[in-house]
């Protein structure tokens, strides 16, 4: 009895385009509901999780000489072979690097380099907004690296931005807290 | 003088409703998109202006400073005709389509239509017809696959659907007991039509949507299986010509279902002007236009005319017998 009461109700729903009707309540539903669009660049950025492999950096110790002995493991076991050191001995005796460059446009951000470095000189940071128009701007040396900004505390937060055109591309975030973005995933 | 007052108000009707045309696309595109993205969690335009209000300024004058192109092997004649044939019939049709009765400016009463012609209907029926002429040459002129079968499709598509939105509307006209859409209107002071007509109502808004080829019945530009139908070789201007095209036909099947089902500017309730009503309710249909669109997948080809042929054309036909018999029935004694 029931089953055939299951099978009149599914032709009167049919008859009425019940299934029409929900869908159409359903994108009517979903009208109302928040946007996940991550207005970036122009108002919001997503600040990528802590351990993110982004920008390479490298490190100073306490005395403010860089830490890379210039042992050219990471250039060894880069996949891409896209680290070039040249050694150089100080008036200390201590090898450093004269030379230390990373062709970002051939890296595949795989993290290697930073695990094989004995040193613990060399890591990968947050940012990760680096394009540039030539490729040849994305060779970046020694100086720049050791300038970039280094491991992050805090990330996966969307946070504020504003677009600087002036002279670059940049994204300028203000505050460090962001939303939590998976807060706009509507689940049913 | 009398005859000078009266064509330049004529004209000046017809320049303020072209005008109105032209420039609306501009606002539903952008509504368009809007709702769009809305519906799938998304923001839509952004960054042109506040909220991408500007956009659609923006697309406009991108489309008229493209490269008009076209295709070597095409037939230059008429595919410069065909946007200006699927064009002109939907701006046409608008001459005969009242927004009111009058309104008094400066002492003067001014009508709200530019002709109350006692065969409205059957003159919108008529010339609306013609569009299909833009959608078929465009496609064929076009020398290209994808257009041929979008337009193919589209010939197939009109011819079905135009038949029971004819027959639709017979059971209007039985009621009104006139062609003419302020009659219509009229009629409809007390009780709108969708009371007496909810088949009529359904049969046409359907057919309504398969005539403006909207979602599910935009067989012919399918994106998913024909590039863009019978607008695929077109680019700039004449691209544009067809976009414009369809959001007057889509304004147009609106109009005419609040003129024929719901009252027109009659309302309810509120005491609103009259032509506040007609627009608030013109603008609802136009939203469930696109909210359709988003909505619903493109119904198959043989679907398609198996709902044209087998379901609306009967339905449309028992609505006319029955609103007969009861009129009859009711007029008896
Ligand atoms: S991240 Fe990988 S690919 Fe990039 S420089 Fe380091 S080792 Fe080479
Ligand atoms: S960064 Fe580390 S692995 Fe690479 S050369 Fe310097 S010390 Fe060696």
């Amino acid at each position: 009895m029931s089953h055939a009461g299951d099978k009149v109700g599914t032709w009167i729903g049919w008859a009425f385009f019940a299934d029409l009707a929900n869908a159409l309540a359903l994108t009517f539903g979903y009208m109302f509901s928040r946007s996940v669009t991550m207005q970036y660049p122009d108002k919001e950025k997503w600040l990528p999780y802590a351990r993110y492999r982004g920008h390479h950096f490298l490190k100073r110790d306490d005395e403010g000489e860089i830490k890379c002995v210039a042992c050219e493991l990471c250039a060894k076991i880069c996949p891409c072979d896209c680290i070039e050191v040249i050694p150089y001995e100080d008036e200390k005796g201590n090898r450093h690097p004269a030379k230390f460059e990373i062709d970002t446009a051939r890296c595949l951000f795989c993290g290697l380099c930073e695990d094989a470095c004995p040193a613990d000189a060399i890591a990968l940071g947050q940012q990760y907004e680096f394009s540039s128009f030539s490729s040849r701007d994305l060779v970046i040396g020694r100086d720049d690296l050791l300038g970039k900004p280094g491991k992050a505390t805090t990330g996966g937060a969307v946070v504020a931005a504003r677009l600087n055109t002036e002279h670059d591309v940049l994204v300028e975030t203000s505050e460090l807290q962001g939303y939590n973005w998976w807060r706009n995933i509507r689940r049913t | 003088m009398e005859l000078i007052v009266a064509l330049g108000l004529i004209v000046f009707k017809v320049a303020f409703l072209i005008a109105i045309l032209l420039l609306l696309p501009l606002p539903l595109t952008w509504l368009e998109r809007k709702i769009a993205g809305h519906i799938q969690q998304r923001m839509g335009p952004m960054r042109v202006g506040w909220h991408g209000l500007l956009q659609p300024v923006a697309d406009g004058i991108k489309l008229l400073t493209k490269e008009d192109h076209i295709p070597a092997e095409a037939d230059r004649f008429l595919f410069k005709l065909a946007p200006i044939l699927a064009l002109a019939p939907p701006f046409v049709v608008f001459v005969a389509i009242p927004f009111g009765e009058t309104v008094s400016v400066l002492g003067a009463e001014i009508t709200l239509y530019v002709s109350n012609m006692n065969v409205a209907l059957l003159f919108v029926f008529a010339v609306i017809g013609i569009e299909v002429y833009g959608v078929i040459f465009g496609g064929w002129a076009a020398n290209s696959k994808y257009a041929v079968l979008g337009s193919l499709r589209t010939c197939a598509q009109m011819i079905s659907y135009e038949i029971p939105m004819g027959f639709a509307v017979i059971g209007v006209v039985m009621l009104a007991q006139s062609m003419s859409l302020l009659e219509i209107v009229r009629a409809q002071a007390d009780v709108w039509n969708i009371v007496y007509q909810p088949v009529g109502f359904f049969v046409f808004f359907v057919a309504g949507l398969a005539e403006a080829q909207r979602i599910p019945f935009d067989l012919a530009e399918a994106e998913g299986d024909l590039g863009a139908g019978f607008h695929t070789e077109y680019s700039g201007i004449r691209f544009a010509f067809f976009m414009v095209s369809e959001y007057a036909i889509m304004l147009l099947v609106s109009v005419l279902v609040v003129i024929l089902f719901f009252g027109g500017w009659n309302g309810v309730l509120l005491p609103l002007p009259p032509i506040l009503w007609f627009v608030l309710k013109v603008a609802f249909f136009v939203y469930v236009f696109i909210w359709f669109r988003f909505t619903f997948p493109r119904y198959r080809y043989d679907q398609l005319m198996a709902i044209g042929w087998k379901v609306l054309l009967p339905l449309s036909m028992a609505n006319i017998i029955i609103t007969g018999v009861l009129l009859g029935a009711t007029a008896a004694p």
